[in-house]
């Protein structure tokens, strides 16, 4: 469940963020070069602490666990990746320039997946994010109200699966494979998962929920000059970094391999 | 005449089902009526309420034949308080209903107010609806039905997911709103509190017929064998009142001395006194910084019947979970037979400790009652013979013979209870630990299962319980443990508990305790206590 805190990202449309932060994550995905992609991956940094009310200690509990797979992916890349300048040689590690090129790329660019995605959702709440789908994007109110519904499920499911654990704890049920406890966790918990959203759907029924249009809505989101000014402040910025690697000849793309 | 909400000559039937739950059934409600639908388990009244609410056949596919008659609007209360929602808060649930009537956004605000204030919900608007508690929830829901201003409301079992304190509260409240002339339609298990404000009551038969109608006081009287071999749960007191019962030469006293005296009998005998099994010293159980239990301690007897009560959410359940060495405590120790609990081996440990949970599906490991039950002495690798008899006994014990071939998910609530028990008790272990054992269930059900249990008890087995029936801790618990406020209030026989003079918050003693404090106060003419 997301809660939005109280910076001036929040105040921006879901809708209008999502799509913004999106369209970033598609425009990292076309860069091929460690230092546009952490150019690009510090620019949410800064967003997340300029507007986006990012304190040093969340930074340090959201972001930080992230360094360490940073540091996997780059290895895994760097050590034992293909190329043709070998810097070093170990044991069964094998070292080049293209290797650590490569896990640099790859560890930034999902760095940066990471934190515009926190950017999104700690500055958003759910309903608000639902809400903004139906009246922005059209999105049925079938589908959004459904969705909000399923949401209450999610801890729910958790407590039950810990019961379940527990209980087979007791009975001495060891399943043989990966596969075979998986199928006997999930079966009761589907069967029970189902039996509970067919009464939230019988309940928001009988209510005079009809999932068409024909409706109002306590929360009506709409599009205003600010969201658009976030939206356009963040391309530019992000065309700016870009520019400025194209002329030092860091950029690469991705499909000029 | 068309009736204001009502049936004529209806048959319901379910697209998998061989027959007719519902038969010919004709019914006319009048506006303003307050009815109880009563009949046990399985009769169709259920479906009986889906009908006339319309959510058969709108929500739910069924063959419905006959004519049905209902108002415009009309509401309905599901008793899963978790599963009548779909928004994240208070405020936005309320203005769900209003946005599904197309009320204007600028009229939304007031309106919610209002149906929060009628529903005597105090919390701010944007309070998420799982922190709430289930009476909350349940409050929640009316105000998002009154927010829909229907002509008709239907309750299906409200407070059948509530603690007694909770229910006595929904109750009160619903019948606040009943004076407002509102049409109600009830379907309810526990009867206190209701049934003495309803105009008419009707009883159905397991067939779905309807055996009689009338006024709350003359059905009671007047079928009370057939309540009684169809297991419905009767009021405890209604139609008397304790004043009335406070009256000298009752016909209710009887009763109530004699379990009065069973029950100090009970708390004064020394029996042959048992070595501890369970001590706990000193525990304390938290998550985080807030502790649930703190600084525990008590210990218990072999064959011993111990309750654990408190009010929802005072860490029964959980202190329940720690004699099964399923809680680890933050400080403190908990001893099953002498051992520190975490330093027993899993395999070992629960071949003597059996634990039954409230939700009994969560606990079946095979496809198969048969095998549900032999599954403990087929991964211990017994002999066949060994293990068929003591499987084939076990489900004699539990009536559960005629359903062996079936699968756990098939068996009706009580049998799953009853199967979710048997399986526990394989190995003959020494103790047996319930979470809500007769919670939901008809009483019927509910008596078969105790007498399996107190059967089990005469062999020495310990049997701790938590409940919130009262009736039951003081029928068939040696000892009760009372958790209030993170730590054991009371540890003692029932009697003592529930005969002394102080006020016990959150807990509702049973009747005949009620009506001896009032006798024992000046509010009745005091009477000798002759054979007490």
């Amino acid at each position: 469940m997301m809660h939005a805190n109280r910076s001036r990202l929040a105040r921006v449309n879901p809708a209008v963020k999502l799509t913004a932060h999106l369209a970033v994550m598609l425009f990292l995905m076309m860069i091929a070069d460690p230092i546009t992609s952490a150019l690009l991956w510090l620019l949410s940094i800064i967003v997340g602490v300029m507007f986006g009310g990012w304190t040093m200690r969340y930074i340090r509990k959201r972001i930080v666990p992230y360094l360490g797979f940073f540091l996997l992916v780059f290895w895994m890349l760097a050590a034992f990746g293909k190329g043709e300048h070998v810097l070093g040689q170990f044991a069964w590690f094998r070292i080049t320039e293209e290797g650590i090129y490569h896990g640099l790329t790859i560890a930034f660019r999902m760095l940066g997946f990471v934190t515009y995605g926190l950017l999104f959702t700690s500055t958003t709440d759910t309903t608000q994010l639902v809400m903004s789908l139906i009246h922005q994007y059209r999105l049925s109110p079938k589908w959004g109200y459904g969705l909000l519904a399923g949401l209450r499920f999610v801890p729910l499911f958790q407590s039950e699966l810990a019961q379940m654990k527990a209980a087979h704890k007791i009975r001495g049920f060891h399943a043989q494979g990966k596969l075979k406890s998986f199928a006997r966790y999930t079966l009761p918990l589907f069967t029970q998962g189902i039996r509970k959203a067919e009464r939230v759907a019988i309940a928001m029924e009988a209510r005079g929920f009809d999932g068409s249009r024909n409706r109002t809505y306590y929360h009506t989101p709409v599009t205003s000059k600010s969201d658009y000014v976030y939206a356009g402040t963040l391309f530019l910025a992000v065309a700016v970094i870009t520019a400025v690697s194209a002329f030092s000849g860091w950029l690469h793309w991705a499909w000029n391999e | 005449m068309i009736p204001y909400l009502g049936c004529n000559n209806l048959s319901v039937r379910f697209y998998d089902a061989p027959s007719f739950t519902l038969q010919h059934l004709s019914l006319s409600i009048q506006r303003g009526e307050k009815v109880l639908l009563l009949g046990p388990s399985g009769c169709g009244k259920s479906t009986l309420l889906s009908v006339l609410s319309g959510i058969i056949p709108a929500a739910i596919e069924a063959e419905v034949k006959g004519e049905v008659t209902r108002p415009e609007s009309v509401g309905i209360m599901f008793q899963d308080p978790d599963a009548q929602f779909c928004m994240l808060t208070v405020g936005d649930e309320i203005a769900f209903s209003l946005e599904n009537r197309r009320i204007p956004r600028d009229e939304m605000n007031g309106r919610i107010e209002k149906a929060m204030a009628q529903a005597g919900l105090s919390v701010p608007k944007d309070t998420p609806i799982e922190t709430l508690s289930g009476g909350m929830k349940q409050r929640l829901a009316l105000a998002c039905l009154l927010a829909l201003e229907a002509d008709v409301l239907f309750f299906d079992e409200p407070t059948a997911q509530l603690d007694p304190q909770g229910r006595q509260d929904v109750f009160t409240l619903l019948k606040s709103v009943s004076d407002t002339g509102m049409t109600m339609v009830f379907i309810e298990h526990v009867l206190d509190g209701l049934i003495d404000w309803m105009d008419r009551v009707i009883l159905f038969d397991a067939q779905g017929r309807i055996i009689g109608e009338g006024a709350p006081k003359d059905v009671l009287t007047r079928y009370e064998k057939e309540m009684e071999a169809a297991g419905i749960w009767r009021p405890r007191l209604f139609p008397h009142t304790l004043e009335e019962a406070c009256a000298p030469s009752h016909p209710l006293q009887i009763g109530w001395r004699e379990k009065l005296k069973q029950s100090e009998t009970r708390a004064r005998s020394k029996g042959a006194v048992e070595p501890d099994i369970y001590t706990i010293r000193d525990l304390t159980i938290g998550y985080g910084k807030t502790n649930i239990l703190e600084h525990v301690s008590f210990s218990l007897r072999q064959g011993e019947w111990t309750a654990i009560i408190g009010e929802n959410g005072a860490g029964k359940s959980t202190l329940l979970k720690a004699l099964a060495g399923l809680e680890k405590g933050k400080h403190g120790e908990v001893y099953f037979q002498e051992r520190p609990i975490r330093k027993w081996p899993a395999k070992k440990l629960y071949e003597q400790v059996g634990f039954v949970f409230q939700n009994p599906e969560l606990q079946f490991v095979t496809d198969r009652v048969y095998d549900e039950v032999a599954f403990g002495g087929r991964v211990r690798q017994w002999d066949e013979h060994v293990l068929t008899d003591k499987t084939n006994r076990l489900l004699q014990e539990f009536t559960l013979n005629a359903h062996r071939d079936h699968h756990p998910f098939m068996l009706s609530q009580g049998q799953k209870r009853r199967l979710s028990v048997a399986t526990m008790l394989l190995f003959d272990q020494k103790v047996l630990l319930l979470d809500e054992p007769t919670f939901g269930q008809d009483a019927a059900t509910a008596a078969q299962l105790l007498a399996r249990l107190e059967e089990r008890k005469k062999q020495g087995t310990a049997i701790v319980m938590v409940t919130h029936d009262m009736d039951l801790v003081d029928r068939y618990a040696d000892r009760v443990i009372w958790i209030a406020d993170g730590t054991i209030q009371f540890n003692g026989a029932p009697y003592d508990l529930f005969s002394s003079g102080a006020s016990l918050p959150g807990l509702m003693r049973p009747l005949h305790y009620e009506w001896e404090r009032r006798m024992r106060h000046d509010a009745c003419q005091p009477l000798p206590f002759g054979s007490r």
